[in-house]
């Protein structure tokens, strides 16, 4: 209950903040990029919390969903509100072909095994300069405000997008959290073996949920070049930018809960903001080292996930013996 | 003819790969941590060794025990400080305090030691041996060499000191390891600190035909693991196995696809391999 | 034990310390500096000062802080009474869309009036899409192709375009080649397979296909290739007369080594990036001389004004720090010009003007004019050759300061 109610809390002073900011200015921008990562972190849970398979390759479906919208509407004129789907699409597809050979990998087999995924899309990206433009990168064209076509004149909508993305998303991990498959999927956690004895289809369970999170994950990538405008293979399909940073936020915050993802967002996203913005003017890598340290030190401090925080009466209560 | 060139370039590099990730499936074995920091301390191995070069004159593979040296220590702290108190945290919370240390390090590196690129002049450097119509490249011959000589140094380590068995022992079962009067704690920093020094011997082994730079972990942390896993994670065979395989894929892949696909084609084959072996080439079968 | 230490510290009210550093934290930044104080123009420097780019960030910082301290010196934009130019420095890191978000920091926190950067292209155009939007002026001295073609008002590239120097690669050595009395007829290319590779060899491809020059390898790499042995075994085999490797320092020094090994000696002409640098001459040393490169600029074109940069740092400019100067000097004769410290004034002042004296004068064509695209339209590469230790400007014959030595 008390997770619920800083949620809520989270989500009304996301709402409430564009009212206050800058429209067309920083804060808003890194509210947006807090939401939308938040968001991705989520989507992200559904196969590295509910499933427990920690994957560093979603930037395969995120960069697939950012590249088919964007060269849908280059090429075909297409709305990025439709190309968001189509992007989905393909993304659900790829997870698709991802799961199958991972399907009985273990571990760190199946991280590594998905890290190749996404570092193989990345060299097809490119390499198959014809089609997505190649290293050079593509962007989304100039154009005049036209809300029907995903363009806006200030940063505002972005962040109300993203808002109701990061709603939409949770509300499905929830969903799969409190349904059957989630049921399924903690007896496949808890034990991969007996959960097949007693009827779980360990195969399909494990597919939908890497299917739903993939597809999620390619409209996010849609949402987000709509506000990055300029993107290249290295940042769609980008290991460190994109696969690596998702999952920590979604670590940081609390793997496997709705609130930890949101939480982990709005705690790395600003880091590395105000890391940059103090030092990094200095001393070359200073910044970096700073967030480093703070990045250890929280892991150190809560390796559960800073939701634990928020579990401070219930830690108490357990610990008298 | 280009084909016997591509396998003997293949398996020279591999040996190379090889020795710079045994120390990563070492650390895994024991501890069951996948460290990503651990390209991190190749770089060190380089610095140490550039550094003994230009200041000491001396020649990096043979200040490749310094390196070793400089990485033990540095691991030793590293795993008593930080990682050791996350072994008994989620596997998610250690993967990621180890990519927090890579950042650390890394950057760390670029503040002390700048940004330039530098590299070492050997008289070897641009020597090649020819066998007949083959050309072997004498510093990936040195370099291939002194991995075997590592590889085969370990071996009787693990196999035949009591701080081998002593590790195994730790590895396989560390409660009974406990009651049988090991100290557990020293054992894992022993692991750590001997796993990342090994990836730093190897780091001043390959000197002489690399450049050293900050960021140059990056380019084989990939590779690291990938010959780690498609071996067989833990399995210090897996990781020579690991490592010839990947440098014979890679120089053969470009008898065949463009050079420009040759990680692309290590991907699809490791990614293929473990959907058929998902323990990998030698790990043992779960 | 860690814990029980925090928990010692902070009891019960965990939280509400939490809370409060956290509210510090939030409000700091709108704390801090207010807008220009009439008396400083900020100009926004992003630059990549971390990652695999640092050095090159790091040289063009140095670049654009020695001009700026001389106007400063000098006693600053004479035109708004003496401002003094403050720069505000920040990291790009290493992924454009940070690269923009901090651009945006920039204009909307520090009030910036210009931004100069990022040194790579994809930083540059990621960068170019925050600053277009405002009308704010981006100089830069990255060049693929798509910086000035996409119709941007407020972009400005003190080089040529990577494919007009791809092409002066081929073609200024084809005349040095001719003049030394060989004609080249089969030539190889290799590239790292970066926007910076594949742009440039593009030109080179073009400009072969022109010239009638049959390519006999064209292989891109990627950028963090750990053995060059299978692309200089292609190379062997394919009876090139000269080879055209476009890379960084890394990749470069393989390539030369690896070509030493095989006993290839064959002419190298490389792409600027690696081949251009001090570090190069470091790693190679004896191999490194009489290696030919195109360069954007040198600095042997105006040693009066790039011996500044030697006395004060210790090595010779690098072109892209002398291109960053170029840009910082052309920014403050532009807002000079436009007597205003507001970007779209500045914008103004820039676009399809004219730019003399100054730093300028270490380009090549002496001076910069720049087209409705945003292109400097004087600036021509140049071919540089090591010649003990030092770049040498050995071709086209108006810029060259030695002969040009062909060793076939």
């Amino acid at each position: 209950m008390r997770r619920w109610i800083i949620f809520g809390l989270l989500i009304a002073v996301a709402a409430a903040l564009p009212l206050f900011l800058d429209a067309r200015g920083y804060w808003i921008r890194v509210l947006t990029l807090t939401l939308l990562f938040a968001a991705m972190g989520q989507a992200w849970n559904i196969v590295g919390g509910l499933a427990n398979q920690i994957s560093l390759g979603h930037a395969a479906f995120f960069g697939i969903g950012a590249y088919t919208s964007t060269l849908l509407l280059i090429n075909f004129g297409l709305s990025p509100w439709i190309g968001l789907f189509a992007g989905a699409a393909l993304a659900s597809v790829a997870a698709l072909v991802i799961a199958l050979p991972t399907m009985r990998l273990q571990g760190h087999y199946f991280t590594l095994a998905t890290l190749a995924f996404g570092e193989v899309m990345r060299v097809i990206a490119n390499v198959w300069s014809s089609l997505t433009g190649g290293p050079v990168g593509i962007s989304v064209p100039f154009m005049a405000p036209d809300p029907l076509m995903y363009s806006f004149r200030t940063t505002v909508p972005h962040a109300y997008i993203a808002l109701l993305a990061l709603l939409l998303v949770t509300a499905v991990f929830v969903w799969i959290d409190r349904g059957a498959m989630g049921y399924r999927l903690r007896a496949i956690k808890g034990n991969e073996a007996a959960a097949e004895v007693i009827g779980v289809n360990t195969m399909r369970v494990k597919l939908s949920a890497a299917v739903i999170s993939g597809a999620l994950m390619g409209a996010l990538g849609t949402l987000y070049v709509q506000l990055a405008l300029f993107f290249d293979p290295d940042t769609a399909f980008g290991l460190v930018p994109i696969s690596v940073r998702v999952a920590l936020i979604a670590i940081i915050g609390g793997v496997g809960t709705a609130l930890g993802p949101l939480i982990g967002a709005a705690f790395i996203i600003p880091l590395e903001e105000f890391a940059n913005d103090l030092l990094s003017s200095g001393a070359a890598g200073l910044s970096q080292i700073a967030y480093a340290l703070v990045l250890i030190a929280v892991i150190l401090w809560r390796p559960r996930g800073l939701v634990t925080l928020f579990d401070a009466v219930s830690s108490k209560v357990r610990k008298k013996p | 003819m280009a084909y016997l060139q591509a396998l003997l370039d293949g398996l020279l590099i591999g040996g190379v790969y090889a020795v710079i990730s045994i120390g990563l499936t070492l650390v895994y074995g024991v501890m069951g941590i996948v460290n990503f920091a651990q390209a991190e301390f190749l770089m060190i191995g380089m610095f140490v060794a550039w550094f003994a070069w230009a200041y000491l004159g001396l020649d990096p593979v043979v200040a490749a025990p310094l390196s070793f040296a400089a990485a033990f220590a540095i691991g030793w702290v590293v795993q008593g400080q930080l990682i050791g108190r996350v072994l008994k945290a989620p596997a998610v919370a250690q993967i990621f305090l180890t990519v927090g240390v890579l950042i650390l390090i890394e950057n760390s590196a670029l503040m002390l030691f700048g940004s330039q690129f530098r590299s070492v002049t050997t008289p070897y450097q641009t020597m090649s041996l020819q066998l007949g119509p083959l050309f072997v490249s004498v510093p990936y011959l040195i370099a291939f060499v002194m991995s075997v000589l590592c590889g085969a140094v370990l071996w009787w380590f693990m196999g035949f000191s009591w701080f081998g068995r002593a590790m195994r022992a730790t590895a396989q079962n560390p409660t009974a390891a406990q009651l049988m009067g090991i100290d557990t704690a020293f054992m894992y920093k022993m692991a750590f600190a001997l796993g990342v020094g090994l990836t730093a011997f190897g780091g001043a082994v390959i000197l002489p035909y690399t450049t050293v730079f900050p960021t140059v972990g990056g380019q084989f942390v990939v590779l690291m693991f990938t010959v780690v896993v498609l071996g067989g994670l833990g399995s210090v065979a897996g990781a020579v196995i690991g490592g010839l395989t990947v440098g014979v894929v890679q120089s053969m892949s470009t008898l065949f696809f463009p050079i420009q696909l040759q990680n692309l084609v290590l991907f699809v084959v490791f990614i293929l391999v473990l959907a058929f072996r998902p323990q990998g080439l030698i790990g043992a079968a779960r | 034990m860690t814990k029980k230490f925090l928990d010692g510290v902070l009891p019960m009210s965990r939280r509400h310390v939490l809370a409060t550093g956290g509210a510090a934290l939030v409000a700091a930044p709108f704390v801090r500096r207010a807008g220009a104080q009439s008396g400083t123009v900020n100009v926004g420097v992003i630059l990549p000062l971390s990652g695999a780019n640092a050095q090159f960030g790091i040289n063009s910082r140095n670049g654009i802080e020695l001009v700026a301290d001389e106007i400063n010196a000098a006693g600053g934009i004479k035109a708004l009474g003496g401002a003094k130019i403050n720069l505000v420095v920040a990291d790009s890191t290493s992924t454009p869309t940070t690269a923009a978000t901090v651009a945006q920091r920039l204009i909307t926190q520090n009030e910036v009036s210009a931004i100069l950067g990022a040194f790579a292209s994809s930083l540059t155009l990621a960068i170019s899409e925050v600053t277009e939007r405002r009308e704010l002026p981006l100089l830069t001295m990255s060049f693929a192709d798509q910086i000035t073609g996409r119709g941007f008002k407020s972009i400005f590239q003190v080089v040529a375009k990577a494919s007009v120097l791809g092409a002066a690669q081929l073609d200024y050595t084809r005349a040095i080649a001719e003049a030394a009395g060989q004609k080249l007829e089969k030539v190889a290319i290799m590239y790292e397979d970066t926007a910076y590779g594949t742009a440039q060899a593009e030109g080179l491809r073009q400009a072969a296909k022109k010239a009638g020059v049959q390519v006999v390898m064209d292989d891109a790499y990627p950028l963090g290739i750990t053995d060059a042995t299978p692309l200089i075994n292609k190379l062997r085999t394919s009876g090139a007369q000269a080879v055209f490797p476009v890379s960084y320092l890394n990749d470069s020094l393989l390539i030369i080594r690896t070509m030493r090994q095989q006993k290839i000696t064959i002419p190298a002409i490389g792409g600027a990036a690696g081949y251009v640098i001090p570090d190069f001459e470091k790693g190679l040393g004896e191999f490194a001389e009489g290696v030919l490169s195109i360069s954007p600029a040198n600095y042997d074109l105006a040693p009066e004004l790039t011996d500044r940069f030697r006395k004060r740092f210790g090595y010779f400019m690098v072109h892209e720090a002398l291109e960053h100067a170029v840009c910082m000097d052309v920014l403050a004769q532009a807002i000079e010009k436009a007597k205003s410290s507001k970007a779209e004034a500045i914008t103004a002042a820039l676009r399809g003007a004219r730019f003399e004296g100054g730093w300028t004068k270490a380009m090549t064509g002496g001076a910069v004019q720049f087209d409705d695209t945003g292109l400097n339209t004087l600036s021509v590469p140049v071919m540089v050759q090591w010649r003990n230790k030092e770049l040498v400007s050995v071709w086209p014959k108006e810029y060259a300061k030695g002969e040009a030595v062909w060793k076939s």
